[in-house]
């Protein structure tokens, strides 16, 4: 099968680990969606997940660690004709990069955030993440975690964000779809994807999710934001799969477009006769 | 030549601010020049500040220590500033002639009672200004079609009462005075010249570099330039975004100019701590960014609203490891204009980020200009289409590898913080990363031949060397010592780092070097050491938070001297 965001590169992932399933559903969603490698931006941050935009063919901004949305929310403020996809790890985007995704949110920039949730950090040989169940043992943690789990499905919905999924990387065909969705999306969509840690998390195993996750059916109504909310706070015997919370409302780059009539940020020159020409007589 | 000082002082929130724009207007349209600073606290409402205005009718850079007149808002400034007032000098206010800590003449005007005559005590201010103009024997013809401008939107109603307290304000000083202070002076309405700060300079030069991506969190005395380019941002399409922090601020400048954008982020010390790893980011991506640090006291928060150089050292070795990068310095607020052009040009050419030091003094420090004439101007976009096999980091002989931007062709657009290969991608591969850190060191040479020497004016008893915002106070410094039979010469330095090889040899032969700055190290005399190996003993600086005025600075010098 030919995918124009195939890049043949050679990973530096663990045999068996979670993130090449991610890839390969990546890869599929965009294919499916007929994109084409030139307008897609992957931008990433830090660790194993955040090396995902070298294994694909697409634009790269692979920056620092938990700084990814920054940088997306620039990006396509700048040129919103580019898909822009935000990829990381746990670690990446709800630890360092905490701040930036609460703000990403109130922003609502149209990018697709994907967060690959392994529980664990792995880049750093196996630490506690703010995903990790609490008394999580690590050589870092020894006793045990001592912090609660983040639960980003919770807190997503509580900011009231336009699109809030889970996947899981075991899931190839949810994934895809859940990803196509979120990538169409108009405004900041969070997925946020099981992806088990082959190496460093033997408690959320492959196995230990295919024993517990279902996937949301026709019936579950994703825009009832009690009701998503009620849903995000499932956990344990059974995790729900799917899309949990969607509400449109308007997207950053529709509000530049309305207030500013600005639709493309890309330097083309500005006349500096005519801004001395207005400015001139508000110094005098 | 006339030489006059005015101090007006008062509580945060009393509009003393109102009086000096106004002033200062009617001054510059008057023919004269005009020279102002201010001094102000970090509250939103009483404390004191003051705003001073110098003018006169040859060009001014700088403010002398001495006032001839103080207008106090409140009794406070009175007591604060007394011993500041010259021989000659007069003191205007609510103020009790008899108390005997006022040495100088005072003019004894309850501005808010005069302004509740006039029907509102809330114009106080204005009358304060009348009251100035009065004695000075100005005409309020201008002042009213100040205000007339000022109040345009609040209505004609607005207009009249302001123009009723200025002429009652005008009118009580003259009874009082009765005579003209400054009847020598010529005033001519003059139609060209401009009154700019810093800060506004500053943003100005973004909007004229064709800036289209400011993102900044708002730090004393950065924000003036955020406020600035916002005002404007719908005006020329410029998104200004108001990050979350400071990380995310340098972060959104390097994720926009990845894409193609201007763009530009701008703090103070403090920020740009939090900035340092982005500026890694810019610097290991080969990014153009251009980032303003306009300096203030400290470490950590230090003196909020007041000024220093005290960061030259650090923005020149900022972030981790080794990278080439640009450190610009203007010297005045037209200088500070230009080299905001500058900059971009400079990023975008050599792909390396270029600082822009700035500090609280050269921010809101006003300086008259004949015109606002540009000297520089903004190059067209650096960039090429991204064909098939793009390679965004093809070494070449001078470091620079065309840049070309996401989207603009088949060939795809890929930056990395980590080593990588020519193309962009991830690697360990230590050969590559050896010619990667060559190929990106490589620019300092080439950097170097783009740097301008300094501002030279000779001198064999004293050479005054300076850098950044102490040009103007240096001038006047290095002119008064000539005229008192001193051979000063004066060397000032806008062009900071990397420096060029004739710099570095010019300053090695540079006869009896005193190095003046803001600051306790001797941070730019200590980079003079280094690269020319030449040792700079004589040293005058300062770090209490305010700049240097005229006569403490030639005192300071003459000290040092003898």
């Amino acid at each position: 099968m030919n995918n124009a965001f195939d890049n043949h590169a050679k990973t530096a992932w663990c045999p068996g680990c979670g993130n090449f399933g991610i890839l390969d559903a990546l890869k599929e969603a965009l294919e499916q969606l007929a994109l084409s490698p030139r307008q897609v931006v992957l931008v990433s941050g830090i660790g194993q997940a955040a090396k995902i935009p070298h294994y694909l063919n697409s634009n790269v901004f692979n920056g620092l660690h938990g700084r990814s949305l920054p940088v997306a929310f620039a990006v396509k403020s700048v040129n919103p004709g580019l898909t822009v996809i935000a990829e990381s790890g746990d670690g990446c985007m709800y630890g360092e990069g905490g701040n930036h995704l609460l703000h990403a949110i109130r922003r609502n920039p149209d990018i697709t955030v994907l967060v690959h949730d392994n529980q664990v950090y792995g880049l750093t040989k196996g630490q506690a993440s703010p995903t990790s169940e609490d008394g999580f043992v690590t050589k870092t943690q020894p006793q045990g975690s001592l912090s609660k789990a983040f639960n980003p499905m919770s807190f997503a919905i509580s900011q009231n964000t336009g699109f809030v999924a889970r996947g899981f990387s075991g899931d190839k065909e949810g994934l895809i779809k859940i990803l196509r969705e979120a990538i169409l999306w108009k405004g900041l969509s969070l997925v946020d994807i099981l992806q088990p840690c082959v190496t460093f998390n033997t408690v959320n195993t492959f196995g230990w999710y295919k024993k517990r996750v279902y996937t949301l059916d026709g019936h579950y109504d994703s825009t009832n934001r009690i009701g998503a909310f009620e849903k995000s706070l499932e956990w344990g015997e059974r995790i729900p799969l799917g899309v949990i919370y969607r509400h449109e409302h308007p997207t950053f780059q529709d509000k530049i477009r309305d207030t500013f009539g600005v639709d493309n940020l890309v330097y083309q020159g500005r006349d500096s006769h005519l801004v001395l020409a207005n400015e001139w007589s508000r110094f005098r | 030549m006339v030489d006059y000082s005015i101090k007006i002082g008062g509580e945060a929130g009393q509009g003393v601010q109102t009086v000096a724009d106004s002033l200062s207007r009617i001054f510059l349209r008057s023919g004269l020049q005009v020279f102002t600073i201010q001094d102000y606290q970090s509250r939103i409402r009483g404390g004191h500040s003051f705003t001073q205005i110098r003018l006169s009718d040859a060009p001014l850079c700088a403010m002398r220590k001495e006032v001839d007149m103080l207008v106090c808002l409140d009794s406070a400034t009175c007591r604060i500033h007394a011993g500041e007032v010259s021989e000659r000098g007069l003191v205007l206010g609510a103020l009790d002639q008899s108390d005997p800590s006022y040495s100088r003449s005072v003019i004894s005007l309850d501005f808010a009672a005069i302004a509740k005559e006039a029907g509102n005590p809330i114009y106080a201010n204005i009358v304060a200004v009348g009251a100035v103009l009065g004695i000075l024997g100005f005409g309020i013809n201008l002042m009213e079609e100040y205000l007339s401008e000022v109040f345009r939107k609040k209505g004609d109603q607005v207009i009249r009462e302001n123009n009723n307290a200025l002429r009652k304000g005008f009118q009580r000083a003259q009874e009082l005075y009765g005579q003209a202070l400054l009847p020598d002076i010529q005033q001519n309405r003059d139609h060209s010249s401009v009154l700019l700060n810093g800060n506004d300079a500053l943003g100005l030069g973004v909007v004229l570099a064709g800036c289209t991506f400011y993102s900044a969190y708002p730090m004393t005395p950065s924000s003036g330039v955020l406020n600035f380019v916002a005002g404007r941002a719908k005006e020329y399409g410029i998104l200004v975004e108001q990050a979350e922090d400071e990380i995310a601020a340098v972060n959104m400048a390097v994720g926009a100019s990845y894409c193609g954008a201007r763009a530009m982020t701008g703090t103070s010390g403090g920020g740009f701590c939090l900035m340092t790893e982005g500026l890694g980011l810019a610097a290991m991506t080969e990014t153009p960014l251009v980032i303003l640090n306009a300096q203030r006291p400290g470490p950590s928060t230090g003196l909020p609203t007041r000024t220093s150089q005290g960061d030259l050292e650090f923005v020149i070795h900022a972030s981790h490891d080794e990278f080439p990068r640009f450190v610009l310095a203007p010297g005045e607020p037209r200088e500070a204009m230009n080299a905001v052009i500058r900059a971009f040009n400079l990023t975008e050419r050599f792909q390396v980020p270029v600082i822009l030091l700035s500090d609280q003094y050269l921010a809101d420090t006003e300086w008259t200009y004949p015109d606002l004439q540009v000297d520089e101007k903004a190059d067209s976009p650096h960039t090429v289409l991204a064909v098939q096999g793009y390679r965004r980091y093809v070494p070449t002989e001078n470091g620079v590898s065309p840049r070309a931007l996401p989207g603009s062709g088949p060939g795809l657009v890929i930056a990395d913080s980590d080593e990588h290969d020519e193309w962009g991608h991830i690697t360990e591969d230590l050969t590559i990363r050896l010619s990667q850190q060559e190929k990106r060191m490589r620019k300092i040479q080439f950097m170097k031949s783009a740097m301008r020497s300094p501002r030279c004016l000779e001198g064999e008893d004293v050479t005054l060397i300076g850098w950044g915002s102490t040009y103007g106070v240096l001038y006047e410094v290095r002119n008064n010592l000539r005229e008192k039979g001193m051979r000063a010469g004066l060397v000032h330095f806008t062009d900071l780092y990397p420096m060029a090889t004739e710099t570095v040899e010019l300053a090695r032969n540079l006869p009896n070097p005193v190095v003046v700055e803001g600051n306790y190290l001797g941070q730019f005399a200590r980079l003079l050491e280094r690269e020319t190996g030449r040792a700079f003993p004589r040293r005058v600086n300062a770090f209490n938070g305010l700049p240097f005025f005229v006569e403490e600075l030639e005192m300071r010098i003459k000290e040092i001297l003898s």
